[in-house]
């Protein structure tokens, strides 16, 4: 077993201001909870400003000093999202929340990774740490990483500076004698216990884990409980160390909260990317990929608007899928402020080989482009401005078409089975969305002039059954000015109508 | 090197360069050579109409350009000019596109002309800088074979237009623009521009302005005998 552990010292000021675009570290903030500052960045730590400060104090050491509130839930949320981010590297993932605030100090939340099981597909050791530091550092979040035999082992290692010196080296994982090395030599204040027992240990003199080890289990019993001797154990990797395990939601979702809001759809458009890159990376290393692309403008109390980006094709390509979301983004007027930003994919569904297979040919590459095409219009035109047409088995001329909707353009294959056939008459090809009066006078008639009917009639009674008889004598007639007509005469009315144009 | 070598390697050079340049020159598809008539490629494609192919410069619609179409009326046979084109892109897997068509496209002739209707796309963009958008976006995207655009509203302005030949160019793709005939006194960047219209029976082109090629000329082409014989019952 090889147990990675990812402390998030940061993140209640990170959850918070991720989002943020450029330099952030210029203004001093901190997040404050219960009166106490419990996270400060940089610039205010460079000002005194530190954790366990009160903010009466805090205030006092930087005038133009920026305070947050805490947001658990934000965080919690984060969390989980880092836990997905996580369980796309490896199946074993355990994500812990922070600790209660004691003494203005909590344990960090941290992401626990069993890496044995995917080292060789990530290239070893040293390349899937980079990944993860990498990948982390996009995201703007901080991290402290430790590596050890059992969760406790590498939760306690990744406090240890020492240790965290030799992770970023490292090349292959220590062996058990390098590990008993490793804890031993680390200070027992890092041990994960209350502070009780920290100092009980310190008023014993035990300043190193290695002289507690030195001591018989039965005595570190009698005095530290049952319960120490249990963490010792499972620290040592002599007993079995269980941390729950994650189960990633068949979704996807993630969220950027902006602590000055927008109101600009312009601005949008950098979380967007920072989003969309997220969701590309998970999605790749799952092997799905997402039909649709929910985005949530929150507005904070003022509600919230939802815009939603459809994909017709298997799309990993974080370009594209952006530039799609830019076009609905210039659709959407702000009339508030943006407090955060979500995306949401349901619906995830697996990468098939065949799916992908296509890209190989020419031939789809072709289709492929008008899929990204009607992506395209689809995204900046809504759906109601696209539309097809087929046939329809009827008499009826208004009956004997339909719009259609876009979609069978992308089946981009002929249907098989039951065609339907156009009739073999002569049909003009612009046909008039309703019958446009014709005026009949003194035996003539008339549309824009004098026309005159060249042929007919042909006959449609169609569904005497019904209700509403049809039944029309129809002609093509010829305008004035050489144009030809498709007209009929309803039979039981007796008026004269236009219904196409031989165009 | 003795220097007069060096000159002479220099001046070769120079010439080289300076041919390149202007072949380069040559090579732009706005530059027409009378003296190259023959030899230019004829790839258009071919209208249907062996009248018409034998005016075009390219032996038929020219392909990533802009065709204008100077019409007023509908009715006269304007869109029967470009079926056999549209049938045979749709048959060869191309999307053809219509934009603001002013009535809806009856499915039923369309099919009987041989156009695969689920090929075919109609958009109603809904203002005029959504319209072209749309069309400067399906002109190149390389999957088009021909985009059929209905000017509505106040006529786009000539860097637009310009824009358009561009992408058709980019996209390769054909573009059929109808205008009403006012415009024909106004320049256009549009490789080839016809003036439709009708002199009773038949329908009436006049080849206004072709890139590459003679203008001027007129064509009498003859409606679908279908529909004009007189006094037939219709089935």
């Amino acid at each position: 077993m090889l147990w990675l552990c990812i402390q998030f010292p940061r993140l209640p000021l990170q959850a918070l201001t991720r989002a943020q675009t450029g330099p952030i570290d210029e203004t001093p903030r901190a997040v404050a909870e219960q009166q106490l500052i419990v996270d400060a960045n940089p610039a205010a730590n460079q000002r005194g400003i530190e954790c366990g400060l009160t903010i009466a104090t805090a205030c006092a050491l930087s005038a133009e000093l920026e305070l947050l509130t805490r947001d658990t839930e934000r965080e919690s949320q984060l969390l989980q999202e880092l836990a997905q981010w996580g369980y796309s590297f490896t199946p074993v993932v355990s994500p812990m929340a922070a600790g209660p605030v004691e003494n203005g100090e909590s344990r960090a939340a941290c992401l626990y990774l069993e890496l044995s099981g995917c080292l060789r597909a990530s290239g070893g050791l040293q390349p899937l740490l980079e990944q993860l530091r990498r990948e982390l550092e996009q995201m703007q979040i901080t991290a402290t990483m430790g590596l050890g035999h059992s969760p406790s082992a590498a939760h306690m290692l990744s406090q240890l500076p020492e240790h965290r010196q030799w992770l970023q080296e490292a090349k292959s994982p220590p062996t058990a004698q390098q590990w008993r090395q490793w804890i031993s030599f680390s200070p027992s204040k890092l041990l994960d216990c209350d502070h009780k027992t920290t100092a009980k240990l310190y008023a014993c003199g035990i300043k190193r884990v290695s002289q507690l080890l030195a001591i018989p289990l039965s005595e570190v019993g009698s005095r530290f409980g049952r319960n120490f001797v249990d963490y010792l154990a499972r620290l040592n990797g002599s007993r079995h160390d269980p941390v729950p395990s994650y189960q990633p939601p068949p979704q996807f979702h993630s969220e950027l909260f902006f602590p000055t809001p927008l109101d600009n759809s312009e601005q949008l458009l950098f979380p967007t990317g920072r989003l969309v890159r997220e969701l590309c990376q998970q999605l790749q290393r799952r092997q799905l990929y997402a039909q649709q692309l929910r985005w949530k403008l929150d507005f904070g109390q003022k509600g919230c608007q939802v815009v939603s980006v459809e994909v017709s094709r298997p799309l990993l390509d974080a370009q594209r899928l952006i530039a799609l979301t830019k076009l609905q983004f210039e659709r959407v007027h702000l009339e508030q402020e943006v407090q955060a930003l979500h995306l949401t994919c349901d619906q995830l569904q697996p990468l098939e080989e065949s799916v992908l297979d296509d890209d190989l040919f020419g031939e789809s590459s072709n289709l492929q482009r008008s899929h990204q095409l009607l992506d395209k219009l689809k995204a900046r035109l809504g759906h109601e401005a696209m539309s097809g047409v087929t046939l329809r088995e009827s008499h009826l001329p208004e009956q004997a078409w339909q719009s259609a909707d876009t979609l069978i353009l992308q089946s981009g294959r002929r249907q098989h089975g039951h065609q339907v056939k156009p009739v073999n008459a002569p049909r003009p090809s612009w046909f008039l969305q309703r019958p446009d009066p014709i005026k009949a006078r003194e035996n003539k008639l008339f549309y824009r002039g004098e026309i005159q009917l060249l042929q007919g009639p042909e006959r449609i009674d169609g569904y005497w059954w019904q209700h509403h008889r049809h039944a029309r004598d129809y002609y093509i007639a010829r305008g004035e000015e050489g144009s030809l007509y498709w007209v009929y005469q309803d039979l039981t009315s007796a008026e004269w109508y236009l219904q196409g144009i031989y165009a | 090197m003795s220097n007069a070598e060096n000159l002479i390697q220099n001046n070769q050079l120079d010439h080289g360069s300076r041919r390149q340049r202007i072949n380069r020159l040559l090579a732009r598809p706005d530059i027409w050579q009378a003296a190259n008539e023959q030899q230019r490629p004829r790839n258009g494609i071919t209208t249907g109409y062996p009248g018409l192919d034998a005016l075009l410069a390219g032996n038929g619609w020219p392909r990533g350009a802009t065709t204008e179409l100077l019409v007023d009326q509908s009715g006269i046979g304007e869109l029967s000019l470009l079926l056999p084109a549209l049938a045979e892109m749709t048959q060869r897997e191309q999307m053809v596109v219509l934009i603001n068509p002013p009535f809806i496209p009856y499915a039923p002739a369309l099919a009987a002309a041989g156009v695969r209707l689920e090929k075919l796309l109609i958009l109603h963009p809904r203002g005029q800088r959504d319209q072209l958008w749309a069309m400067e976006q399906t002109l190149q995207s390389g999957c088009c074979g021909a985009l059929l655009s209905w000017q509505g509203g106040p006529p786009p302005a000539d860097k637009d237009l310009r824009r358009l030949q561009v992408a058709a160019r980019e996209g390769n793709a054909m573009h059929f623009h109808f205008r009403p005939s006012s415009c024909a006194a106004s320049p256009s960047p549009a490789a080839l521009r016809l003036q439709l219209a009708s002199d009773g029976e038949q329908l009436v082109l006049q080849l206004q302005k072709q890139l590459g090629g003679a203008s001027g000329q007129r064509l009498h082409l003859a409606r679908n005998s279908d529909l004009t014989r007189r006094d037939r019952p219709l089935h």
